[in-house]
């Protein structure tokens, strides 16, 4: 037993793939663990970035700089009455929210963070991803039909309708990613490992291959997917001047921070979708032209130093701090925030850890910046009328990703065909 | 539409100007929100505040009790009491009396007064918990009402 879960360490496949069930549980845990933490995260860096878009400072009071800020918004949220309207259906009521967050949470099963650090490599991944995602809608309908009322049902109807209608100009796009693939080889794939890897040996992104083609197969589907999370400027099921809270309406305390939950990740799987397809997934800048020993440790050493540099950060505002005896509490907080963060770049820098850690390093950068995009968006546009999202589903996205298929297609039918001439 | 318009539509131009606007705004030095306990306001000069009587560099109240406040006043709140001295026959401020619950800040008082010694001043910390502490006797009027001074 002991044997075989230390036999894993010395292979290079994900747990699933190599059959070893303890390392699947442990990769699961720690993976559910993440996207907690990361949603946690993600809820204080999206206040705090939309209030200083908004020329304000967001929170301040909990915690140094609002840091506890979540946390204190969790133990809010667990500690309220858990309200059940009288007439709801209660089964369906109690399961829409379980049924949201468990496929917000599969489609994490093959999103590989690295060549070994995914939980099981499908050779359908992307495929199951988007199916899994796309049953999301299912637990919105029936939040919405449970209720038993008019608001949450308006709102889930007009989320069904939007999630159904950008699905499609979203897998258009993910099938021109998918047939890229095979530029290479021959054979594509639909492994989420397999597509990263044939990035790597077609020596290119896939946004910057077939130029402009990858680019608008990207950009569609970064529209496309915040549609599919009902993220602002669509945001129109819980478009609060029209619909009170859409679907959410009757849903309080935790079973609404469920939902919350869920929505943070989704986003953050779709955001894996779009980097594991377009954005080179755990790749690092430049792995084969910047190749070579010097250039893997240069590299290698990026993650540890970004921590390093955070940690000095705090610890230079753990400096700025007003020294008043009401604030000593908040910059010991802050300056153990920084050491902690300290430690754990220094870990980082230990060449066992460091060649582990980078693949996880930049796939979360990359995705990061895609949360950053939505954090972007939401200050920025204002919302669509529902008209205008049908119009723009249909009339817009969907020809443009079903012309982005032909485009890639005809492309690389003629890669064939050149390489056929000059053989 | 002409050709520009339609390369900025293609191009989805104004949405990116838009995206650049909130980008360049999250600088920390464009913040206009005060931390108002730690963070005082800049009060201006024009603020029609808490009223104050004032007194020369000898600590002698400047007030002539002369009672042009009192008749200027629109809401009759001021009250000015006065003894004549019997050798300079001039008279003596003993009493000044402003109901600050009845004042409406305009200044009329203010511009009434010959010699500059009642004044609204910047001070903006008026909330009490009963009307009581609103009436203002002479003391209050030089010593000025202190504001609460929170640790947290």
């Amino acid at each position: 037993m002991i044997q075989s879960i230390l036999q894993y360490l010395h292979s290079d496949k994900t747990p699933g793939e190599a059959g070893s069930l303890f390392w699947v549980v442990v990769y699961v845990l720690l993976v559910f663990a993440g996207i907690s933490v990361g949603v946690i995260f993600m809820n204080w860096f999206e206040r705090k970035i939309m209030a200083h878009m908004q020329v304000r400072i967001g929170p301040m009071r909990v915690g140094p700089h609002g840091l506890l800020q979540p946390i204190a918004d969790a133990l809010k949220l667990i500690i309220k009455e858990d309200l059940m309207p009288a007439n709801a259906d209660k089964i369906v009521f109690w399961f829409a929210p379980v049924c949201v967050v468990m496929t917000a949470f599969c489609g994490f099963i093959v999103v590989p963070f690295g060549p070994t650090h995914a939980i099981t490599d499908m050779n359908i991944g992307i495929l199951f991803m988007l199916g899994v995602s796309s049953l999301g809608v299912l637990g919105v309908i029936m939040a919405g039909w449970a209720s038993n009322s008019s608001y949450p049902l308006m709102g889930s109807l007009r989320s069904g309708a939007q999630m159904v209608s950008y699905e499609i100009a979203m897998s258009m796009t993910v099938v021109s990613a998918v047939m890229m693939t095979s530029m290479a080889t021959g054979t594509g794939t639909m492994s989420m490992i397999g597509i990263v890897q044939a990035q790597m040996q077609q020596h290119t992104w896939f946004a910057f291959s077939f130029f402009p083609v990858g680019l608008t197969a990207l950009g569609v589907f970064s529209i496309a997917m915040v549609a599919e999370t009902n993220r602002a400027p669509f945001d129109l099921p819980e478009a609060e001047s029209e619909l009170v809270a859409g679907f959410l309406t009757e849903y309080s305390g935790f079973r609404w921070s469920l939902f919350f939950l869920a929505e943070y990740a989704s986003m953050m799987a779709v955001s894996a979708i779009a980097t594991t397809l377009w954005l080179g997934g755990w790749l690092r800048p430049f792995p084969n032209f910047l190749g070579g020993k010097n250039w893997d440790l240069a590299f290698s050493l990026v993650p540890g130093i970004t921590f390093l540099l955070i940690a000095a950060l705090c610890l230079f505002y753990f400096t700025k701090m007003p020294r008043i005896r009401s604030m000593r509490a908040d910059a010991l907080g802050l300056a153990g925030f920084g050491a902690v963060l300290g430690v754990i770049g220094l870990v980082m820098l230990l060449p066992g850890v460091r060649v582990r850690v980078q693949d996880i390093y930049w796939f979360t950068l990359k995705a990061g910046f895609f949360m950053y995009l939505y954090i972007w968006y939401r200050t920025t546009f204002p919302r669509y009328r529902f008209d205008q999202l049908m119009k723009i589903g249909w009339k817009v996205l969907l020809p443009i990703s079903i012309g982005v298929v032909v485009m890639t297609a005809l492309i690389g039918v003629r890669h064939e065909l050149l390489a056929l001439v000059w053989r | 539409m002409t050709f520009t318009e339609i390369v900025r539509r293609f191009f989805l131009i104004d949405l990116l100007e838009g995206m650049w606007v909130t980008f360049r705004h999250q600088r920390p030095s464009d913040l206009v929100t005060e931390q108002y306990p730690m963070q005082r306001p800049d009060i201006s000069d024009r603020f029609r505040g808490q009223p104050r009587l004032a007194k020369d560099e000898n600590g002698k109240v400047l007030c002539t009790a002369c009672g042009a406040c009192a008749l200027a006043c629109p809401e009759k709140l001021i009250k000015v009491g006065s003894l004549r001295d019997p050798e300079t026959k001039k008279k003596v401020l003993t009493e000044f009396d402003f109901d600050m619950g009845r004042c409406m800040f305009c200044g009329l008082c203010e511009e009434a007064c010959p010699s500059d010694a009642l004044s609204l001043s910047k001070g903006y910390e008026l909330a009490l918990y009963t009307r009581e502490g609103m009436q203002l006797d002479r003391a209050q009027l030089e010593r000025g009402v202190e504001g609460k001074v929170y640790d947290k």
